[in-house]
């Protein structure tokens, strides 16, 4: 049997924009509607009176139907010809917002629906962003209702420019914005003739069109503690393979205490001979001597631990009914770590349906809001950027019993005590060669800051350069903001001998930036 | 990762959290297909020692079959087994005549706070899956149930990147759902790869089989000569039928389900 993975994809977008009555349109369409289920909607429908309503398909709560509107999220499943597909429906409706995050939050790729003839809407544009959040970077745009606009070209065009100029400010690019009518089913299953014009895929063409979640294997061994299992005088450490490979035999450390093993086995029920254990597998790991690890602790390989994290800096949506406040104590819980943590910075509030940023340094965020954040941890716990590791990189915030917000980790900041972050003083590091002034970084491969001296950026206002040779991408990044931040010029080369930048100034000394002052995404 | 792998890596993961996280727990086992699969897994999941009991909600209306094949299961495979009964309910005449509501609420519902209650269980895993029927859809993995026993659909926490609402108050007692994302079909090719030893009952006899196993005068048997787990999956892929078309209380009224939930049903 062909195998073909399972996509889950979210459909998100404003109230009432269509999305129930697209998703029992798609499981009609593809033939995946059972033949009791169809009866039994058309008869609650015939009692009351109204024509059938493919939206009752979803909506199974009673509240649901006699509102229509959803409430939760609830997942189904279809299948094309190339594969199974799990919906998750999200709500549309401003107060469910964490509802729709649960759903989004499981999601490979999304649907943002938009109402033809109502256009892009609040919710629409605060999804879009939830979406750019949590990470989901595949997605289609399907522009609904169009049978109410007579399904004319040029409303299309309108909606669909305004829509993929928002997605843009949010980092997103939509793999196709597809004309359709759930209702009437246009474009849904089979291209419409109404829609000529239309020369993309259909809907579920679309869908079929998108990749399987983002591939994990590749990066470094994230295998966080999730239990110790002790009997027949073996301690096991019981834990789930976030990201890489983890192997029988290995040299292994665990972040944050940087406690060194060698793995002896790689344990599983009833398969004695397993060596390795991949990205998802959920394992038990001896080791060859005596150890004490804690829950939260995460094994890597020696030399690529996880940086140990003492301040997170994060972007994050707040769902919690009382809003977050600066200074306050809340719990953070990343992978497996759990850790008290005070917010100790509100760099920027974001109004998450307009992106405006309604206040810097502000002392709280609202219901709904996102922000930009800095949290001091109690004790240190192993956290990688989102961007070098997804699975490492997102946490949620804990009030009390609940979860109450979800953030994505911009930026760590350690211990000196843990392997971690090193400060690069790039004016100690420079040398002075007849050429031209030169910092040579292409043997730092770990995560970095640096550090300029006054004396540093002088010389520099005198007519000197300095070319520094870099290691990382994460580096170019780093002394692309010094740059900024100083008011330095900056050129770089790409190039068989290594990457380098120069840096230089060209105008008078700037005072030295405490922010980049750049919109946020 | 292949499908099944990636279910049963996830329920692997959400047994061994919950066992972190909660003391007092157990699992309800209904005898079926989804529970047995569950008791498998967390076999897996705990390396063959599963560290709490199981509960069996018997209402006196269990087929035999269902009976025999559970006692010879529990001694397989040294389960801690707990059966229970609402024998007040059963000595006052409680049957499905006085209405399958009422019914289910004394003999499940209330058979199952009874048992919560005798030995203080905080927790119960259960075995409902998602597309079982639309209030199951709506579910959480970790579902707090209130002192009262009733479940607050309208206003779930949210549950996000498999961080589970773990820290509940004291009145509260968490229902964990290991199998939510699995289908019926999921199911039934697990246990064919597994060789999971299922209730005879599933199996075709005469031309008849429970597609879904209850209590013997509300579960209707399908017209079915599927006699091995493969044709179950063959005849599976086919229909057109839902899974409960055979469970009377699903269709007693509109929104019967809902309601049952809503008091503790499972």
């Amino acid at each position: 049997m062909n195998i073909s993975s399972t996509l889950r994809i979210v459909i998100v977008g404003h109230v009432d924009h269509g999305k129930s009555t697209l998703i029992g349109r798609l499981f009609y369409d593809t033939g995946s509607l059972p033949e009791e289920r169809y009866r039994e909607i058309e008869a609650t429908c015939r009692e009351q009176g109204r024509a059938f309503e493919f939206a009752y398909l979803m909506d199974a709560l009673q509240e649901e139907r006699e509102h229509n509107i959803t409430i939760d999220t609830a997942q189904t499943f279809f299948k094309t010809s190339l594969r199974p597909y799990i919906i998750i429906d999200a709500p549309g409706h401003k107060e469910f917002l964490k509802n729709m995050i649960t759903g989004a939050a499981a999601a490979d790729a999304a649907i943002l629906l938009v109402d033809g003839a109502e256009g892009v809407r609040e919710q629409t544009r605060r999804h879009a962003y939830m979406l750019s959040l949590l990470g989901l970077r595949q997605g289609v745009v399907a522009v609904n209702k169009l049978d109410l606009v007579d399904f004319r070209r040029d409303r299309f065009e309108e909606v669909e420019e305004e829509i993929r100029g928002f997605l843009l400010s949010v980092g997103l690019v939509p793999a196709h914005v597809v004309p359709i009518s759930a209702r009437e089913g246009d474009n849904i299953a089979a291209p419409s003739e109404r829609t000529a014009w239309y020369s993309g895929p259909t809907l579920l063409g679309a869908l079929d069109s998108f990749s399987p979640a983002r591939d994990i294997s590749g990066l470094p061994l994230r295998f966080p503690v999730q239990d110790i299992y002790v009997g027949d005088g073996k301690r096991v450490y019981a834990g789930r393979v976030e990201s890489g490979c983890l192997r029988a035999g290995s040299r292994a450390v665990f972040s944050p205490s940087g406690k060194k093993a060698v793995v002896r086995s790689v344990e599983k029920w009833k398969q004695p001979d397993r060596t390795v254990a991949s990205a998802g597998e959920c394992v038990g790991v001896t080791f060859t001597e005596e150890l004490f690890v804690e829950r939260g602790e995460v094994l890597s390989e020696e030399g690529e631990a996880s940086p140990a994290a003492r301040e997170i800096s994060a972007s994050l949506f707040w769902l919690g009914n009382d809003p977050l406040r600066l200074s306050a104590r809340y719990v953070l819980k990343l992978a497996t770590a759990e850790v008290e943590a005070v917010l100790s910075a509100i760099t920027e509030r974001i109004d998450s349906s307009t992106l405006e940023v309604t206040e810097r340094h502000a002392n709280r965020v609202e219901n709904l809001e996102v922000a930009n954040v800095t949290f001091t941890l109690q004790h240190p716990i192993a956290a990688d950027t989102f961007k070098e590791n997804p699975r490492l990189g997102r946490f949620v915030v804990t009030v009390g019993e609940f979860v109450a917000g979800g953030g994505i980790v911009r930026e760590v900041r350690s211990d000196r005590l843990g392997r971690g972050t090193r400060v690069v003083r790039l004016h100690s590091r420079m040398m002075t060669e007849p050429d031209g002034n030169f910092v040579d970084l292409s043997q730092e491969a770990g995560p970095v800051e640096f550090e300029v001296s006054r004396e540093f950026v002088a010389r520099l206002g005198e007519g000197e350069k300095v070319a520094i040779r870099l290691c990382t991408a994460d580096q170019l990044e780093k002394i692309a903001r010094l740059a900024f931040g100083y008011g330095l010029g900056m050129t770089f080369r790409r190039g068989p001998e290594g990457n380098r930048v120069v840096l230089f100034r060209e105008g008078p000394v700037v005072q030295a930036a405490t922010e980049v002052e750049f919109p946020v995404i | 990762m292949d499908p099944l792998d990636a279910l049963e890596n996830q329920s692997i993961y959400i047994f061994r959290e919950a066992h972190r996280k909660f003391k007092d727990l157990a699992m309800l086992w209904s005898i079926g297909k989804d529970s047995t699969t569950l008791l498998w897994l967390a076999r897996k999941a705990f390396f063959g020692k599963v560290p709490f009991p199981l509960v069996h909600i018997d209402t006196g209306f269990k087929h035999p079959v269902m009976i025999e094949y559970r006692d010879r299961m529990a001694k397989e495979w040294a389960v801690d087994l707990v059966v229970s009964r609402n024998e007040e309910a059963l000595c006052q005449g409680m049957e499905p005549g006085k209405g399958r509501f009422v019914c289910c609420n004394a003999l499940k519902t209330q058979g199952l706070q009874q048992v919560l209650d005798r030995h203080g269980f905080k927790g119960v895993f259960l075995g409902i899956r998602r597309d079982e029927e639309g209030s199951r859809a709506k579910e959480r993995i970790f579902s707090p149930r209130d002192k009262n026993f009733e479940w607050n659909y309208k206003d779930q926490p949210p549950e996000l990147w498999d961080q589970f609402n773990t820290s509940f108050g004291p009145d509260t007692h968490v229902r964990i759902h290991p199998l939510l994302s699995w289908t019926e079909l999921d199911i039934w090719e697990y246990i064919r790869r597994e060789e999971i030893p299922i209730c005879p009952l599933y199996l075709s006899r005469d031309g008849k089989r429970f597609r879904s196993l209850g209590c013997v005068p509300c579960n209707f048997p399908i017209a079915s000569g599927a006699s091995t787990v493969n044709e179950i999956i063959e005849e599976l892929k086919v229909t057109k039928t839902p899974e409960r078309a055979g469970r009377a209380q699903d269709h007693e009224a509109a929104y019967m389900m809902q309601k049952l939930r809503s008091l503790g049903y499972m």
